[in-house]
């Protein structure tokens, strides 16, 4: 195979991030797909995606707006 | 000074982004899309009425155009125009001084002066006046007296990244150095010793108000990485606290800084200061352009609504910097930071201060789970040249993550003040109560007031509440531990009040000789032997390395002790015991002092 490159966006491993790392995937145009240099993930796009969205998995209020009043923080209806 | 949430909206025209220089895309070459770039801050700022501080970069002080876009948004929208020593890449500054370095604090120090007079020069040469703030991710002591000295135009600086260590540094997958733990969260006074440390008064005052680039979650950034969580709304979008393009996180942080104004005297404050780089067309990471840019303008919008409902001021760094001084000088901040991204209910106490910075977590019974030391002043030279030529972090002495906090497995310890209360023969640890806290001011102390939590120790059950102080200009701690309610009335709980530390920036382990730990009038040398000195009175550790003594002290007739670590463990503890039952409380005290 030819050397690997950046896919069409520049995604980050999913598996490294959800440990707070960011690392930059690279491209295997043979097998169609991203792979990471420095754990053993690989996969493609649509991987990728379902695998990020579930990296937000510990963002439990990540949609939530918040007031903060005396009390603290309520959320907002 | 009542309810004045004041913003810092800074933008760099920067000819070669760092982050954009192998990624930039679109049609053009890579100056005219960071111009471009540049030029939509700009925009986006002044369509929602806010003004900024336009930092000028040394590569932008080449180009003729953005000096007159300067004078040009100077002259019409009151933008400060300042002098940044971030962007020193270019090709006047490669060929002059052959080096791929960026960070000014890790260049010698006589290339820092150098440098600083090279651009300061150049920038009087463009403008015919000197700026009047300035800054980079982080400015060291010795650069800003040199500044001080050459240039006393300036008033401000920005002179660190708040929590951007080790953290940073991994996330990078080991590869970015800007570690620079253990500073303020919100603007300060640095100390002439050491640019982390809030100065005293006029006699440690390095003359500039520093500012933190960007303002961070004070929870998320603590154990996560630091730039994900902040008032960088495409850092935000790094961090993937977004779904499709809504990432109402980012108006949840700036609305939680707002609220500091409750604990500070009405004073809050924001800075927002996004790169060129995090606007490029090719987009950053996951996120395409369009969401890149929304984001940057959604921020704006929201600055600017806030600015038109009277709750906002907008100020440039030079006029922030007279306000600062004028309003705040040497006071002490402090917040209780609520989780707004996990759901956990979770709240963190920070306190900045002269003497230390702590962070005390509700969700360990209110355990200290870092502390900073600033009493010792420690002066730390960096750069090439110096034993610390990229780490500038100051000293912990607990720090929970780097070094274990409450301990969970079975050979050793971690760094963490907390307190054990046993009866019976059962004992447990207040790091194992999850609880609240309100947090008041009154007759100049910050009080936090824990709701009280409830102990099941064999038969008996003990309610204890925990309270703390800390006393406006003291280098003093005050730990009340209210024992409330025994089920047995006339039962005496155990309450041992301890701190285990050791000292350090990092993860990783540091050499313990020449600790010395007293109880009473007993000595000992640390020599990872394990031994524990009991006596009466007050337990101290002193710790050379880091220039501090460290003690806790309660009444005079209490039993003390101190604990030597071992090689699989090397901290110290400290520790304090009483006897209580109910009704009664036990008050101690840890105190910081700089040993020489």
């Amino acid at each position: 195979m030819a050397q690997a490159g950046k896919g069409k966006l520049n995604y980050r491993c999913p598996s490294c991030f959800m440990r707070d790392i960011d690392i930059d995937m690279f491209y295997d145009e043979d097998k169609k797909e991203y792979y990471c240099i420095r754990c053993c993930y690989h996969g493609s796009e649509e991987d990728v995606l379902q695998k990020n969205q579930m990296a937000r998995f510990r963002y439990k209020s990540m949609l939530k707006r918040f007031d903060f009043d005396d009390d603290g923080q309520k959320e907002r209806k | 000074m009542k309810d004045t949430f004041i913003l810092n909206l800074v933008h760099r025209p920067e000819l070669n982004p760092e982050y954009a220089e192998k990624t930039a895309g679109g049609g053009k070459g890579l100056e005219d899309e960071s111009i471009d770039i540049f030029k939509l801050q700009q925009r986006l700022a002044h369509e929602n009425g806010l003004k900024t501080t336009i930092q000028m970069t040394y590569s932008s002080l080449f180009s003729q155009y953005v000096v007159d876009l300067a004078k040009s948004d100077h002259q019409k929208y009151g933008d400060e125009i300042g002098l940044s020593l971030l962007g020193l890449p270019c090709r006047q500054f490669n060929e002059k001084y052959r080096t791929k370095d960026f960070c000014i604090w890790m260049f010698s120090l006589e290339d820092r002066k150098r440098i600083i007079d090279d651009v300061f020069g150049k920038f009087f040469e463009c403008f015919g006046f000197w700026p009047e703030s300035t800054g980079s991710y982080y400015l060291d002591a010795q650069s800003i007296a040199y500044i001080e000295e050459r240039y006393p135009s300036v008033k401000c600086a920005v002179a660190t990244c708040w929590e951007e260590g080790p953290k940073a540094y991994h996330t990078c997958n080991n590869s970015w150095y800007t570690l620079m733990d253990g500073g303020p969260w919100n603007p300060w006074i640095p100390s002439t010793c050491n640019t982390h440390v809030p100065a005293k008064g006029p006699e440690d005052d390095s003359h500039i108000v520093a500012i933190p680039h960007l303002s961070r979650d004070l929870i998320a950034c603590f154990d996560g990485n630091g730039s994900n969580f902040g008032t960088h709304p495409q850092n935000v979008l790094r961090g993937m606290v977004y779904e499709g393009d809504q990432y109402p996180y980012l108006f949840n942080l700036i609305d939680q800084y707002r609220h500091m104004g409750k604990y500070n005297g009405g004073y809050s404050y924001n800075m927002m200061f996004v790169g060129p780089g995090w606007l490029n067309k090719k987009g950053r990471w996951e996120a395409p352009y369009s969401l890149l840019e929304k984001s940057y303008s959604d921020a704006m919008a929201y600055y600017g609504n806030l600015k038109k409902e009277g709750k906002l001021c907008d100020m440039g760094m030079s006029e922030f910097a007279s306000w600062f001084r004028e309003n705040r000088l040497y006071s002490s901040e402090a917040f209780l930071w609520k989780d707004i991204l996990y759901g956990s209910e979770k709240s963190h106490f920070w306190y900045s201060s002269p003497s230390m910075r702590c962070c005390l977590d509700m969700n360990q019974g209110g355990a200290m789970i870092d502390l900073r030391p600033y009493e010792s002043k420690l002066v730390r030279e960096c750069g090439i040249g110096t034993s610390h030529v990229q780490e500038v972090s100051y000293p912990f002495l607990i720090q929970a993550n780097y070094r274990a906090g409450y301990f969970t497995h079975y050979a050793g310890e971690g760094t963490v003040k907390s307190c054990t209360v046993s009866y019976g023969g059962v004992k447990a640890d207040m790091c194992l109560c999850r609880t609240k806290a309100v947090l008041r001011s009154e007759d100049g102390q910050r009080v936090l007031e824990l709701d009280p939590v409830q102990f099941k120790l064999g038969e008996l059950v003990a309610d204890i509440q925990s309270v703390f102080y800390f006393r406006e200009g003291s280098n003093e701690v005050k730990t009340v531990r209210k024992v409330l309610r025994t089920s047995i009335p006339d039962a005496k709980v155990c309450i041992t009040e301890y701190m285990t530390a050791c000292y350090g920036t990092t993860e990783y382990p540091e050499p313990m000789d020449g600790i010395k730990l007293i109880a009473g009038d007993k000595t000992l040398d640390y020599q990872y032997k394990c031994r524990t000195v009991r006596a009466v009175g007050c337990c101290t550790a002193v710790v050379p390395q880091v220039e501090c003594k460290v003690s806790m002290h309660a009444s005079e007739g209490d039993e003390c002790f101190v604990k030597e670590g071992y090689a699989f463990s090397p901290m110290f503890t400290l520790g304090l015991v009483r006897n209580a039952g109910q009704g009664e409380v036990f008050e101690s005290w840890l105190k910081l002092e700089k040993a020489n």
